[in-house]
């Protein structure tokens, strides 16, 4: 389980910072979105091998973590107002140089 | 418990919420927050006296949760000296606004906005846990980044965007950070952290969160290799803002490299201060060269910021209590010229014909604006640390502070360097107020305020010349940081 999680963490990483290097704006944030996706899973795996049985409850068996649980809930929200926001700018500069190639997205180099 | 420490947090976060009420009457949101602002300085400056009389960190603990449990905000020497200079800076930034002609003020969430940059900015530097810094990052990042895209300059939302990407990258090193932590130590609060930190220094997942975390605090503070995004950002911003974001907003990166060699990692220190010794000394060459080479002033401003950054991390990296003091100087100092200076460049942008502080748009604007002319040269000086401004007390003592710790081949290499200071301001006042104007070029009848920047000139004067307060309570500061336990036992008791 612990080697699943490594992997998949390692994998969600690599491919979110493969195409966030892409020149297609629409890629990169896709690949911003799978990135953030990673941290979670990463800040998941700080408590998720603690317990089996959820905190706070009557249950009996060893407890899980319940503070990286709260981390991820606080880190999805942020990551989600933000995705919004990046979506939303994104939408006005397509809209404004007509194209989705970051390399045609410089009018501040001149 | 105690309430003082939670002012600078929730006085502006309120003003905010009833600013956004307000959106309807907008001269009465723009004062409303104008007193909001103010309100919170007055807290800010209650807190720094009060924590300067008694010697002893105010601890404030939300939810009635004991630390390291809850969430607790820390008033110590350090943050309140950060959180007084953001209030100030904010101050005059709202002052500005309130004069500015620009498009962007006249927007309902323009002064909400801004009140919620004071919050996440003050909110980071008084929070005692590492994951509620992140979140005040966050929110400090986003009003910032919000701001900028709707700047009138048409290449504010490309700016913004290039901002917010490399930000969001910047928090997910935070995150990482913090979950590399938490597996190590367990705990997620900063005085518990540097406890376990300085009682057990080995556990595996030590160094790369410390790598984490400095690599976050680079991209906030835009130090060398991470500073690419900056100069974009700071020019495109509405210049209120943009007076904001190069002055204090940057900070935060410093206000984290000093908490992190003083309290959280004391025994890791030497590698963190070898690292942001040899960024910093780089910074200020590759700044200082940068502003030379650029054709606006704004842009030359914010590579100076690059340059300027560099000499406090410098003081950061010699790590020694009196060049530790200097660099809270140095900081505090720069803050208000780089904010003023700011101001002037887009008060001259807001006078010529197009909106735009490009040198070829700007060249001989300054001539009929002698009051303008003066205080940009006022600035000048201080940006170069001449007397009689603050500028040179910063200068002096973080070169006395390197004297006094022999490091004669960094002292060597800022020393030299900080030459190039002199010759792009002394250019840029040539460029606008000695040269003609080019065919066709006219100064507009009127524009933004003088106001702000006459009042932030006036005590950076008033700093040079009468330096002792300041100087004495970066000392105290100093002093505190020397001794991670005051700090520890204030938030955990014992």
């Amino acid at each position: 389980m612990e080697l699943l999680t490594a992997v998949s963490v390692g994998l969600l990483f690599a491919i979110g910072v493969f195409q966030m290097l892409r020149r297609n704006v629409i890629r990169s944030v896709i690949g911003l979105m799978i990135l953030a996706n990673a941290v979670n899973l990463f800040l998941l795996s700080t408590g998720a091998y603690d317990g089996v049985a959820a905190a706070y409850t009557t249950s009996s068996g060893a407890r899980s973590d319940a503070l990286p649980q709260a981390l991820i809930l606080t880190a999805i929200v942020i990551s989600m107002g933000g995705t919004a926001f990046v979506l939303a700018m994104l939408y006005i500069i397509s809209a404004r140089y007509h194209t989705a190639d970051l390399d045609e997205v410089n009018g501040l180099k001149n | 418990m105690n309430y003082l420490a939670l002012l600078p947090v929730l006085v502006p976060l309120t003003g905010a919420m009833v600013g956004l009420l307000l959106r309807k009457q907008r001269p009465l949101q723009a004062y409303w927050s104008l007193g909001t602002m103010l309100t919170a300085l007055a807290g800010g400056l209650w807190l720094l006296l009060t924590v300067w009389q008694s010697g002893q960190p105010l601890v404030y603990n939300s939810g009635n949760w004991a630390a390291p449990f809850g969430i607790v905000l820390v008033g110590d020497m350090l943050s309140a000296i950060f959180v007084v200079t953001t209030q100030l800076v904010m101050v005059m930034g709202l002052i500005y606004a309130l004069g500015s002609k620009d498009k962007v003020v006249t927007y309902p969430t323009f002064f909400p906005l801004f009140l919620t940059l004071a919050t996440g900015l003050s909110g980071a530097l008084m929070t005692g846990d590492l994951f509620n810094m992140y979140v005040f990052a966050e929110l400090l990042v986003i009003s910032g980044t919000v701001l900028t895209a709707v700047s009138d300059d048409r290449y504010g939302t490309e700016a913004a965007y290039k901002y917010f990407y490399i930000s969001l990258l910047a928090s997910f090193f935070m995150l990482l950070a913090v979950g590399s932590f938490y597996i190590a130590y367990g705990t997620l609060n900063m005085a518990d952290l540097a406890a376990r930190v300085a009682a057990d220094g080995g556990r595996p997942l030590l160094l790369p969160g410390i790598a984490f975390l400095m690599a976050t605090f680079m991209v906030k503070s835009a130090v060398f290799p991470f500073h690419f995004w900056q100069p974009d950002f700071h020019t495109a911003a509405p210049t209120a803002v943009s007076a904001m974001l190069s002055s204090v907003v940057v900070k935060l990166g410093i206000y984290g490299f000093l908490r992190m060699t003083t309290l959280l990692f004391v025994d890791q220190a030497p590698l963190i201060r070898a690292v942001l010794l040899v960024l910093g000394v780089v910074g200020v060459i590759f700044g200082g060269l940068s502003a030379l080479g650029t054709h606006n002033v704004k842009r030359m401003l914010a590579y100076s910021t690059l340059a300027q950054v560099g000499f406090i991390l410098v003081g950061i990296g010699w790590g020694t209590p009196l060049s530790i003091a200097a660099a809270i100087v140095f900081a505090f100092n720069h803050s208000l010229i780089k904010a003023a200076m700011l101001m002037l460049a887009g008060y001259i942008a807001s006078r010529a014909s197009v909106k735009s502080a490009a040198f070829e748009v700007v060249t001989g604007v300054g001539r009929p604006l002698p009051a303008a002319g003066f205080l940009f040269f006022v600035g000048s000086l201080a940006l170069a640390g001449i007397p009689p401004t603050n500028g040179f007390v910063s200068k002096a003592l973080l070169f006395n502070s390197g004297i006094a710790a022999a490091r004669t081949w960094s002292l060597l290499l800022i020393g030299v360097t900080s030459i190039f200071t002199l010759m792009y301001t002394v250019r840029a006042f040539q460029r606008i107020w000695w040269l003609a104007p080019a065919e066709g070029i006219t100064t507009k009848p009127a524009g933004d305020q003088l106001v702000a920047p006459a009042l932030l000139l006036g005590l950076i004067v008033a700093l040079g010349v009468w330096a002792e307060p300041l100087v004495a309570a970066a000392t105290a500061a100093s002093a505190a940081l020397g001794d991670p336990s005051i700090y520890i036992r204030a938030v955990l008791g014992g």
